[in-house]
């Protein structure tokens, strides 16, 4: 699931998007717009720096910016960085699986089902990238439905 | 009235052959393909032509079907003829591979939609009506849509044409106590040193590459399970290698090793080079590439323990270093290398000198005629890393001017700067069956103009 850190990861990055070229974003800036605890919001900035998404510099003028266009940066990848492998439930994933104590993972049905939900997320989230995201504007319609 | 599709595809080794094999396969499909190649030998190409026995597969054979859909295919060839047991884990002759590539298109060309010509390409033409395909006699070949299969480069890029290929014309006999060096320390070298052992040279052989790494033994062990989901596409290198230790480790403790990781990252290996910027791209051929070369490509075991015995009794010598320079000096050549980390040059006095370097080779200084002249006339470009044609992720042929090829296409290891994992058969051909399905969908579209 999405917890509170990959939401806030995201809108950070939303934020950074909109920044003119060249320019850089405040941490302080950008927890403020955005509702997010300030020490919260450090935290997951270095962990989008460690994982090569964003770009920091110190000191005076210095702040956050996305170390590629927003046109190349994939949704996925940032949920990925900032969650941990796709997975709707703990069980449904290879890597950081964590067994269920009550339930048999060959042959549970729920498990089965969720993995194909988890490829279905990735599916989606990995043909978004940061920049259809941030041009969501909120509309209650789907997209494909819009220009009608 | 309705036009048949007429495709032309360039080079009938391997990827060639795929490519035949899936647009034909269909025998419903309208269409007529064209296949050229120097060779007498249709299927073999460079890579599957190797006459000695132990030139293997450096895959275990029952992942070698030419249909990723059918995977069975290759295996149930090599039990038909009796060359496979029951043990699955097996590495078979890679001459074997190329007659079943021969055989699968026999198997599809009674139709009289295939028309195999033997002969030397001297130029690709594409126009808004059609491609023209001009061969060595003059003649030329029309089509609507071409295809380039030309494999890897067939002639060593350096040394000054001193160095040889192993089992090239230049290749002639030497005498068996006499010294050589191998330049390059990856499976061709294996190939070479296995060929001299064939030969029983009993001289010493000294490999030299830039790391001095031989490649890993292939062995059987409990399969890693990685889906998309799993799989950080998009971060930095630094990142993505951190994520990738982490894996193997918790693999380990699962009776698995690096071996299962590998493997289960290969069918995600394209995208995961397609999300990194160009900066990681060139990071990781600078600083991994030669480290994930010999955890990918990988020897059977039998023969990495004849190699590594080797090694341990001197008949090979390793030196990990810089090669700079050859000469010929009467007989003899002599070749300057710098060691790792060493400021003085050392001058090796052998008998010959076998060229088995890296196989991507910047398009610009191509020996294929073909490809040079795509590139000269601006028809295509290399890639951004100078590794390959540069191609979109649809192979289409990229133009000097940026603009995708709408009759001309590249398929197999020339696209390696879109694709990087594109050299081995379990990538290429489901390139190749995508890249039918694309120009039978297209097909009215290139049909619309009427060939000249």
């Amino acid at each position: 699931m999405l917890t509170a850190k990959g939401k806030y990861g995201l809108k950070a990055l939303v934020h950074m998007s909109q920044m003119q070229p060249g320019q850089l974003a405040l941490a302080t800036e950008m927890a403020a717009a955005n509702n997010i605890p300030k020490k919260f919001l450090d935290a997951i900035l270095g962990e989008l720096r460690n994982a090569g998404i964003v770009q920091s510099r110190k000191g005076k003028g210095g702040g956050y910016r996305l170390a590629r266009p927003a046109e190349e940066v994939k949704v996925g990848a940032i949920v990925r960085v900032l969650d941990g492998p796709l997975a709707p439930i703990p069980c449904a994933s290879h890597t950081r699986y964590e067994a269920c104590d009550d339930c048999d993972v060959e042959t549970c049905q729920v498990r089965h089902m969720m993995l194909d939900v988890r490829n279905a997320i990735a599916e989606v989230l990995d043909k978004t990238t940061l920049a259809q995201m941030r041009d969501m504007d909120g509309d209650v319609l789907p997209l494909e439905l819009r220009t009608a | 009235m309705t036009q048949r599709l007429s495709i032309i595809i360039v080079g009938g080794g391997a990827s060639g052959v795929l490519l035949a094999a899936h647009l034909l396969r269909d025998s419903a499909m309208d269409l007529r393909v064209t296949l050229i190649e120097k060779r007498s030998e249709i299927g073999p190409g460079v890579a599957y032509s190797a006459r000695q026995q132990d030139h293997v597969l450096n895959v275990a054979a029952p992942n070698m079907s030419a249909y990723a859909g059918d995977p069975d295919h290759f295996w149930r060839w090599l039990h038909e003829r009796g060359l496979v047991g029951e043990d699955r884990f097996v590495f078979v002759s890679r001459r074997h591979y190329g007659t079943y590539l021969g055989d699968v298109l026999k198997g599809l060309a009674d139709d009289g939609r295939l028309q195999v010509v033997h002969a030397t390409v001297r130029r690709v033409a594409p126009g808004t009506n059609g491609v023209e395909v001009v061969l060595d006699s003059g003649t030329s070949i029309l089509g609507h849509v071409a295809v380039l299969a030309v494999g890897h480069e067939e002639q060593p890029a350096r040394s000054k044409g001193i160095a040889v290929r192993v089992g090239s014309s230049a290749d002639t006999p030497i005498d068996r106590d006499a010294p050589v060096m191998i330049l390059g320390s990856g499976l061709s070298m294996v190939d070479a040193w296995l060929t001299l052992s064939q030969a029983e040279h009993r001289g010493p052989v000294t490999v030299v590459s830039r790391h001095g790494l031989l490649p890993h033994s292939h062995r059987q062990v409990e399969k890693v399970e990685l889906e998309a989901a799993d799989v950080p596409f998009g971060t930095g290198l630094r990142y993505f290698v951190d994520w990738f230790r982490d894996i193997v480790a918790e693999s380990a403790g699962r009776g698995s090793d690096w071996r299962g990781v590998v493997d289960a990252l290969r069918p995600f290996n394209q995208r995961i080079w397609q999300a990194w910027s160009h900066d990681a791209r060139v990071s990781f051929l600078e600083h991994i590439r030669p480290i994930w070369n010999i955890h990918r490509h990988r020897l059977p075991p039998d023969l990495h323990q004849r190699l590594a015995d080797a090694v341990s009794t001197g008949q090979v010598q390793l030196i990990a270093g810089k090669f700079l320079d050859v000469r010929r000096d009467g007989s003899e050549v002599v070749a300057t290398v710098r060691r790792k980390g060493v400021a003085n040059t050392e001058e090796f006095r052998v008998a010959r000198v076998y060229d088995c370097g890296g196989v991507s080779v910047d398009v610009e200084q191509s020996t294929n005629p073909v490809i040079g002249q795509l590139v000269a006339d601006g028809t295509a470009r290399a890639d951004r890393l100078h590794i390959g044609l540069d191609v979109t992720e649809a192979c289409e042929v990229i133009a000097v001017t940026g603009s995708p090829a709408e009759r001309l296409f590249a398929i197999g290891p020339l696209t390696r700067g879109t694709f990087f994992e594109i050299e081995a058969i379990p990538d290429i051909r489901v390139q190749c069956a995508e890249l039918a399905t694309r120009l039978f969908r297209n097909a009215d579209r290139v049909l619309e103009r009427r060939l000249h």
